[in-house]
């Protein structure tokens, strides 16, 4: 479909956008706190698509190299909103408040429930969320993400280390439950 | 600011050492050694062990994704589609 939107066919093109917009939607949504924001890169991403389909050199499925213009435009997106990390917290401290030294039990419980997993990733700092849906839900390697996020590979690493102890602390309920 | 668990050294690595290499040793990233050594460290440190299960149980779930959790939704879908209707026209 996607080689054939390339030659202009608008059937295809509707069909290639009916077959993938949930997938690319929900990693959009993941990568977008606002969803009127993410509505507006879904929107961008298919825009992208119709008019650079030629661009399109079949290494790879279509559903990987529109996913992959849709984590760019995000991250477009994500720039123009700015929001870097502000202090940088110990990292024992975030640890700490990640549950280290305690009970694990709560923690274990809240992994259970993917609306509660959603509600607290939803709930991050733009930054923490972002690597983590690159790294782990999209299963990006750290340099990967550290080239759409302007990270070295290194400190990619270190962000998503970070960015996964506060969200364990989210699970808490909390950065001192 | 929450407390920070007292420390211990086991397999010749303290606690905090652990916590920094703990997303390295749950994405299987570390050098035999260093694996070796938090392993050992794991085995006699419960705090950390614990810790440790948590944080991989936490990566784990990710990974297995949220999907379900992101609706596109009828009203959003039919947004888009006006809008590719529009761009089309254009083009």
């Amino acid at each position: 479909m996607l080689r054939a939107t390339a030659t202009g066919d608008r059937e295809a093109f509707t069909q290639l956008v009916g077959s993938t917009r949930d997938g690319v939607w929900r990693l959009i949504r993941n990568l977008t706190s606002d969803p009127a924001a993410a509505e507006d890169v879904l929107q961008e991403t298919y825009v992208a698509v119709w008019r650079s389909a030629s661009t399109y050199r079949g290494e790879g499925s279509a559903r990987a190299w529109i996913h992959g213009l849709a984590r760019r435009l995000s991250a477009r997106s994500w720039r123009r909103r700015a929001g870097e990390p502000s202090t940088l917290v110990p990292l024992q401290e975030l640890g700490a408040q990640a549950g280290w030294g305690r009970d694990p039990e709560e923690l274990t419980a809240a992994l259970e429930d993917r609306q509660l997993l959603a509600s607290a990733l939803e709930q991050l700092a733009p930054h923490d969320r972002q690597i983590l849906v690159l790294c782990d839900l999209e299963g990006l390697s750290g340099p990967e993400a550290g080239a759409l996020l302007d990270l070295t590979p290194s400190a990619a690493r270190v962000r998503l280390h970070r960015a996964r102890l506060r969200l364990m602390a989210q699970l808490r309920g909390g950065s001192d439950g | 600011m929450a407390d920070v668990p007292a420390a211990r050294l086991e397999g010749g690595l303290w606690c905090h050492e652990v916590l920094e290499r703990l997303d390295a040793y749950v994405d299987g990233s570390l050098p035999s050694d260093q694996r070796a050594a938090i392993e050992a460290h794991l085995a006699a440190c419960d705090q950390c062990e614990r810790f440790g299960g948590a944080y991989a149980l936490l990566v784990g779930a990710l990974r297995r994704g949220l999907g379900a959790a992101r609706p596109l939704g009828s009203e959003r879908a039919r947004r888009l589609e006006r809008h590719l209707q529009r761009i089309l026209e254009e083009s």
